[in-house]
């Protein structure tokens, strides 16, 4: 057994439970769902009816639980389920919620709250006010640690094949910390600039804003923070590690290449990039227009890497990997892209003059080599997005016409639509669902021969196009350019290619290629992809040569979080305000005279604006300021849920209960009024850790001067289901009044009530004294409550004392005497239907009366509200009486037999 | 209040500034805050509350004859 008993819940009546039975020698786990011990009562302003500050009395129990030596407090953890075991007691199984922060590290100091990005509702100060994703529950939680609220990986950021923390850096823009939101890039690739240009953005495909009005502009908001930081006059210098003394050589300067290039070196490597092409930068500097990616921004981008002090020779093939060993370096990355272009394979494609790649083509631009085209015709061979952007090109240099030629129907094209859609825009003419049989022309193309494509894939879904040969057609050109696919390089690594194989073979999992120190990533590996999915390649790459170099195991890249469920993330709000979408403007017109950049940056405001609609989706956003400001570095987003398997002799149930949620009493307006609000709320208003400076009325901060209670909101009330009184409302309502006028002497405290229930020692002496301060006692329903326009609240209400008239009275702040309903956290920990319930769905004593706090199952006991309304007093009673069951429970199992 | 009160505080880090601004040339009560930016008063409450909990304003001693307290902003290191 690995405990004698264990207690379910931590409030008054678990850390009784807990402290006693430790104290009789057992040795007790108690398990408690929030990130503190203490329950409710540590979040009261004082006790009744001796007015006792309830932190004063609550906190050396908490104490004195956490601390005792036969007591273990596991917080942030869930029983899942408990059952019998074969020895009579029973085994449970603990779920245990990651933190996220190393409490054994972490000294309490807030530096990460401080730091964090997200704000949302402190649910410990009755939404209130704002926490953050980072906190601390409140400041005398115990264990006086952070946590940080992580519900899993938001939709953005988990689709980025880059491993880019999008929610992150648009969270980091929100906040107007433009700077670090660079920084936040730059920890995945220095390439933010061409990113933030010319990616596809699977992050904003998948955002959750999208299902409302469209999604955000994640994209351009790299755009935004990679323009900050160029613009800067001296942007700071990033952080690398001492050099270790080890070399790596990377052959090939695309996003593979150079993303690899930047991880290793900050890891201390020397590294050294062999590029083919008299500039580096592969696609991004020479294949992809100037009016989606200027060369400038690649070359910016570029610099970041040469900036630490990578090396990069142009016009250089690396032909030889071996003579790479030989010259020192300890391992080789090969990330070459695919520069090969695929063929058509038809007449007159190698023979004709006129008939080249797109490849060739778009390369010949972008080193300023661009082809005279005034007056030509042009026929573009594709529909994807090579084509798109050859033909886009061709159209700025002056041709008479750009044809472009698919297979694919329109909707079924390769190529992004919207890009589809701006080529046509543009005027470029779409001829879609032909195959080419030939080129004709002597010895120049003359023209392009079309065969009707009848079908493009094959039942299996594989590309397999089939032809009506008896229907085709002449298109006249002067130039035909070929964009029908790309592909890897092999000729000079013959050994890290198979026999049979197109492109280079790696472990998928290590990317590690059959001669050990040779590492390959990129399109090279995996055939042409995007921009992301490269520098995700490149930054998986640079982690596994960094292991292999340091002899660790190759494993552990990347393993976020379950990507959050969108669903889930719309309802947790009860609306959501309209907040429009950017309108991503392409100045087509005017365009075609050049090759400037088509899409305007963002202004400081736009972006601003458009990162203040993001969701939050994972509520943490991954910004990584909660890192960078805990000095004890105790932060860990690795950290996971685990389940914990124990044997325990006994269990007692002490969950509490749950309060009656004030909306489902729609005619006193709770969650539309804002001056509405809860005791509960009130308690905290009262507290001295309260959310305000003092007791304000929420809607304006306003001081109250007319305060109304509603006595028995959801309790005593056939209409929601709760005919039981809630027992301590009346007390906590009169504890209220009295402290309200200790803190604010002016004010006016009416009380409109059913009965007044007092029952207890000095209850009614307390009672007394509430009226004997003022507090008005108005005896009679409350019909309804309405808002004027400044936000003061307008009761109608039956005046019993004055012959039961219906009566109107204006009030700057109402509270709402909620009562308590059970909670059904308790049914949950064992099989349905094993532990009992009352006819309320509280916890059932069989026998109440003449054996308390015993349940339907033996050896689980209950203690505290759990199984009924019950004070603080009461509770603390009745957890006497669940541990001496549980005591007894425990010697008799001694008994043999 | 008629947006989401998780929706309001999510902007929290979004207006800070513009508030902050605002306060740069005295202390402000919440009604004077909201009158100033345009924005409505109850956000403005919850903001101005989530800001003096993290250390962005303070309240001065004692209210205005209406009775609201004025905050001023806290220079931070």
């Amino acid at each position: 057994m690995d405990y004698d008993v264990l207690v379910v819940g931590s409030g008054i009546g678990g850390m009784e439970s807990a402290l006693k039975l430790g104290d009789m020698g057992y040795k007790v786990l108690v398990v408690e769902k929030e990130p503190s011990i203490g329950g409710k009562m540590i979040l009261l302003s004082k006790v009744f009816p001796t007015l006792d500050c309830a932190s004063c009395i609550s906190t050396p129990k908490m104490a004195a639980t956490a601390h005792h030596p036969n007591v273990t407090v596991l917080t942030g953890s869930e029983v899942a389920r408990i059952g019998r075991d074969e020895r009579d007691g029973f085994h449970a199984t603990v779920h245990r919620k990651p933190r996220f922060v190393d409490e054994s590290l972490c000294t309490g100091c807030r530096q990460c709250e401080v730091a964090c990005t997200v704000a949302v509702p402190d649910q410990f100060n009755g939404d209130m006010v704002s926490r953050r994703a980072a906190y601390i529950p409140f400041p005398q939680a115990l264990p006086q640690k952070a946590l940080i609220e992580r519900v899993g990986t938001s939709p953005c950021s988990f689709n980025c094949p880059a491993g880019i923390k999008a929610h992150g850096y648009v969270s980091l823009v929100r906040t107007g910390e433009y700077e670090k939101a660079f920084a936040l890039v730059a920890e995945t690739t220095p390439l933010a600039g061409s990113l933030g240009r010319a990616c596809y953005a699977p992050c904003e495909t998948e955002c959750t804003r999208g299902s409302l009005e469209g999604p955000l502009a994640i994209r351009r908001l790299k755009r935004f923070v990679a323009d900050t930081h160029y613009a800067l006059p001296e942007p700071p210098a990033v952080d690398r590690l001492a050099s270790n003394g080890k070399r790596v050589a990377v052959v090939g300067s695309g996003p593979a290449g150079l993303t690899a290039a930047w991880q290793l070196a900050r890891k201390g490597y020397g590294v050294k990039i062999f590029e083919a092409a008299p500039e580096p930068g592969g696609a991004l500097r020479l294949a992809i227009p100037s009016y989606r990616l200027p060369a400038e921004v690649v070359e910016r981008d570029i610099a970041n890497v040469t900036d630490l002090g990578v090396e990069i020779a142009t016009d250089t093939r690396v032909e030889d990997l071996e003579q790479l060993r030989r010259d020192g370096f300890d391992a080789v990355l090969v990330a070459t892209g695919t520069p090969n272009a695929a063929r058509l394979r038809v007449p007159g494609e190698e023979e004709l003059d006129g008939v080249r790649s797109a490849l060739g083509f778009l390369r010949d631009i972008k080193l300023g080599e661009a082809p005279d085209l005034s007056g030509k015709v042009v026929a573009v061979i594709g529909g994807g997005n090579v084509a798109i952007d050859t033909a886009r090109s061709a159209r700025r240099l002056g041709v008479a016409a750009v044809h472009m030629v698919c297979l694919e129907s329109r909707a079924e094209m390769p190529a992004y639509q919207w890009e589809v859609d701006e080529a046509l825009d543009e005027g470029v003419e779409l001829h879609d669902g032909w195959g080419i049989a030939g080129f004709r022309g002597d010895p120049r193309v003359e023209s392009v021969e079309l065969r009707l494509c009848t079908s493009v894939f094959d039942e299996n879904g594989r590309f397999s196009p089939s032809y009506d040969d008896s229907v085709r057609d002449e298109l006249s050109c002067d130039l035909a350019i070929v964009a029908v696919g790309m592909g890897a390089d092999t000729a000079a690594f013959p050994e890290l290619v198979p026999e049979g194989a197109r492109s280079i073979q790696a472990d998928p999992a290590t990317l590690q290629t059959a001669v050990p120190w040779v590492f390959s990533a990129g399109d090279a590996v995996t055939g042409p992809t995007t921009i992301a999915e490269a520098v995700g390649h490149g930054r998986k790459a640079a982690f596994m040569i960094d292991g292999w170099l340091s002899g660790s195991e190759l494993a552990g890249f990347d393993e976020p979080l379950p990507v959050v469920d969108r669903a889930e993330v719309l309802a947790r709000q009860r609306s959501h305000s309209r907040r429009e979408p950017l309108v991503t403007e392409v100045h087509v017109a005017g365009a075609l005279a050049s090759f400037a950049e088509l899409e305007d940056p963002l202004t400081e405001a736009e972006a601003r604006a458009a990162a203040g609609r993001c969701l939050d989706c994972g509520v943490c956003s991954e910004c990584h300021e909660c890192i960078a400001a805990c000095p004890a570095d105790a932060i860990n987003l690795d950290m996971r849920a685990k389940d914990v398997e124990i044997d325990i002799g006994a269990v007692i149930v002490s969950t509490g209960y749950k309060l009656f949620p004030a909306d489902l009493k729609p005619q006193y307006g709770y969650g539309r009024f804002q001056n509405v609000i809860t005791g509960t709320q009130m308690e905290r208003l009262l507290a001295p850790t309260r959310p305000y400076n003092t007791v304000l009325r929420p809607s304006d901060g306003k001081v109250p001067e007319r305060v109304a209670y509603v006595m028995c909101t959801g309790s005593r009330d056939q209409t929601v289901g709760n005919p039981l009184c809630s027992k301590f409302c009346c007390m906590y309502s009169i504890k209220q009044n009295q402290l309200i006028m200790g803190v604010l002497p002016l004010a006016d405290v009416t009380v409109h009530y059913i009965d007044i229930r007092a029952v207890g020692k000095g209850y009614d002496e307390f009672f007394e004294q509430a009226k004997a301060m003022g507090t008005n006692f108005v005896k009679g329903r409350v019909a309804g409550i309405t808002e004027k326009e400044n936000g003061d609240l307008v009761l109608r209400f039956e005046d019993i004392d004055n012959g039961g008239v219906l009566a109107e009275a204006e009030y700057d702040l109402v509270v709402l005497a909620v009562g308590v309903q059970p909670n059904a956290d308790a049914s949950h920990l064992f099989a349905p239907g094993e532990l009992a319930l009352d006819e309320y769905a509280y916890v059932d004593e069989v026998a109440e009366d003449l054996n308390p706090a015993a349940t339907s199952i033996p050896g689980v006991f209950v203690a505290g509200a759990a199984s009924g309304p019950r004070d603080i007093p009461e509770s603390i009673l009745h957890a006497g009486a669940a541990v001496s069951q549980a005591a007894a429970h425990l010697e008799r199992m001694k008994v043999p037999a | 209040m008629s947006r989401d009160i998780r929706e309001v505080i999510r902007d929290e880090p979004l207006v800070r500034g513009r508030l902050l601004e605002l306060l740069a040339g005295g202390p402000l009560t919440v009604p004077e805050l909201a009158a100033s930016s345009g924005l409505p008063e109850g956000e403005v409450m919850v903001w101005m509350m989530g800001m003096r909990k993290y250390g962005y304003v303070a309240e001065e001693k004692g209210t205005t004859g209406d009775g609201y307290y004025r905050y001023a902003a806290v220079r931070r290191s």
